[in-house]
């Protein structure tokens, strides 16, 4: 049926295409629509085709504290960020113009912090925290987040950097210019659209953590994830704020895969390719 | 000369500067905490006996352990199973969809990102995404199977099918990391193979065997050997549709651990848990690198 052969779409392909993306994508779309529903109509079997969609579900979760997890989700992932690029860039940038011989066992060693299983990080995190007063705090969870994306920038960033020609670079010394004015006022600009399509991933690495949230937060820092599961436990099973919740929280991952719709692919397998 | 020897000097004092801080943070935020986990892992801590966390008396007690804990074997043999499961079902459903959209087109480049979306979405949705799908009260399946007069029990309360429920959202979570993988892959083969393959009269499935599969079998393998590394890290999933039961059907290593920490208070013995399943990993990881190698030599 498949094969490298025929390069061009035919019109079965692309009903097959067709088919298979609505089968795959039915479990995201049924949490969708049901944050549009009021709890009867969820309960309604057969689900309705056409229904009124409301938006009380997201109405009362906005007056509700999830707000406030919503406010901290968006603190911890944008400082976390800024934090990792702010060290990582110029790390890559070394570590692209460096031919020394550790560079490998360190990139190694930067991959490997990568694929620890989070729990590894949390029990060391936890006691510290709770011995130092960093449970939950916003400030907390920017230095655990720190420790996940400051790897990825410094994998994601040396790319970028190894296409700037150094000739460039070599032109701008010969005239008496420092390392320094060559890699903040030469270097930087023109790796400026990867150190955004970098800054987004981050973004997202961090606002997609449940487990370091759920561990290192109480009330005060608590995250807009760890409140959706909360909210389950806590306030009954209304399904309908459920699925709202989660809508919202996809919402901005959802916005911004788009928008690095190109650099996600080399984000997403970050290491798999280079390994 | 000179002049080179002083640009070389400022180039190296600027590296120096500028990876410092990186190694320095990644150093107390990585490496510390390693340590820490090595050396807790050989005491009994825990947390209502605070003086235990510097009881060195039995260094290895806790790896003793480790072997009769009847839950600590269960766990592994859980994560043994849905990890197998799960990539191969990603593994071989991944490459399913990538031979589908390997084609040029603009409509289909565009589909390409949506098939993407169950990937990028939080984990934790992910999972609330299959609690709304597996609850009896409010989940289509369970309507459906109404429809054809048959009863089916809870899934994720059932001991037969609770580890199925996990596997199938683990499966729906990650296909499309598989899928961009063989995707790639498969653009790199030269048409001209099969193009040859055709003038000597080799059918469709001649040439996905004989041509296709051979090129790609090595990323097949790499792909699955990082999803091997990350299905320790199910952690939302199993938190969410089944707490690890019914009993402890569900319980993977990851979750023991933490209930061992956060629950059990049992610091030190979770320590121990967490480090025979790092060396899993780790040993997982550098079988990829070695491959990785091989494959570069071969090249």
């Amino acid at each position: 049926m498949t094969g490298p052969v025929r390069r061009s779409a035919s019109a079965r392909r692309l009903v097959a295409i067709g088919v298979t993306l609505i089968v795959l994508l039915s479990p995201f779309l049924w949490l969708l629509q049901m944050s549009f529903k009021s709890n009867d109509l969820i309960l309604q079997f057969p689900p309705p085709l056409i229904f009124t969609p409301t938006l009380e579900n997201y109405a009362s979760l906005w007056r509700s504290a999830f707000a406030a997890s919503f406010g901290n989700s968006l603190m911890s992932a944008s400082f976390s960020t800024a934090l990792a690029l702010l060290l990582g860039v110029p790390a890559a940038y070394a570590l692209s113009r460096w031919a020394g011989r550790g560079k490998h066992a360190l990139s190694f060693a930067i991959l490997v912090t990568r694929m620890a299983p989070p729990i590894a990080f949390t029990i060391p995190f936890f006691l510290f925290y709770r011995w130092i007063g960093l449970l939950d705090t916003v400030t907390g969870l920017v230095l655990v987040y720190t420790s996940f994306n400051l790897p990825l920038v410094i994998w994601m960033m040396q790319p970028f950097f190894e296409t700037v020609p150094p000739s460039l670079e070599e032109a701008a010394l010969v005239d008496g210019a420092s390392t320094r004015v060559v890699f903040l006022e030469i270097v930087l600009p023109m790796v400026a659209p990867g150190i955004a399509a970098t800054a987004i991933l981050c973004f997202l690495y961090a606002w997609n953590d449940f487990f370091f949230a759920l561990i290192l937060t109480r009330t005060n820092a608590r995250t807009a994830p760890v409140a959706v599961v909360n909210f389950m436990n806590y306030e009954g099973w209304e399904w309908g704020k459920i699925a709202a919740g989660g809508s919202l929280v996809m919402a901005p991952v959802l916005i911004f895969s788009l928008a690095v719709r190109r650099y996600l692919v080399s984000g997403l397998t970050a290491g798999a390719v280079k390994g | 000369m000179s002049g080179k020897g002083l640009v070389d000097a400022e180039r190296r004092r600027f590296n120096r500067l500028a990876l410092a801080p990186s190694l320095i943070v990644l150093f107390v935020i990585a490496v510390l905490p390693a340590i820490y986990l090595v050396v807790t892992s050989l005491t009994p801590f825990q947390l209502v006996n605070p003086g235990s966390s510097t009881d060195f008396s039995s260094l290895l007690r806790n790896y003793r352990l480790l072997p009769g804990d009847p839950r600590f074997v269960n766990s592994l043999w859980v994560q043994a199973k849905l990890s197998f499961w799960g990539v191969l079902l990603q593994v071989l459903l991944g490459m399913l969809l990538a031979l589908l959209l390997h084609t040029q087109s603009r409509v289909v480049e565009f589909a390409r990102t949506l098939f993407l979306i169950p990937m990028v979405l939080p984990p934790i949705v992910v999972a609330i995404i299959w609690k709304l799908i597996y609850t009896p009260d409010i989940g289509p399946l369970y309507y459906a199977a109404s429809l054809l007069n048959v009863t089916m029990p809870s899934l994720t309360s059932s001991v037969d099918f609770a580890l199925t429920a996990i596997i199938i959202a683990d499966t729906w979570e990650w296909m499309p990391f598989t899928f961009l993988m063989v995707l790639a892959a498969l653009q790199t083969i030269p048409e001209e193979f099969s193009e040859a393959a055709l003038v000597d009269g080799a059918n469709r499935l001649q040439i996905f065997f004989y041509i296709t599969l051979p090129f790609i079998t090595p990323i097949l393998v790499i792909s699955g050997m990082f999803r091997l590394i990350d299905s320790v890290k199910a952690f939302p999933l199993v938190f969410l549709l089944t707490g690890g039961g019914p009993g402890s059907v569900t319980e993977v290593t990851n979750y023991y651990a933490y209930l061992l920490a956060f629950d059990f208070n049992e610091i030190g013995y979770s320590c121990s848990v967490t480090i025979v399943m790092l060396l899993l990993v780790v040993a997982v990881s550098l079988g990829v690198v070695w491959m990785g190698r091989r494959r570069e030599a071969m090249a």
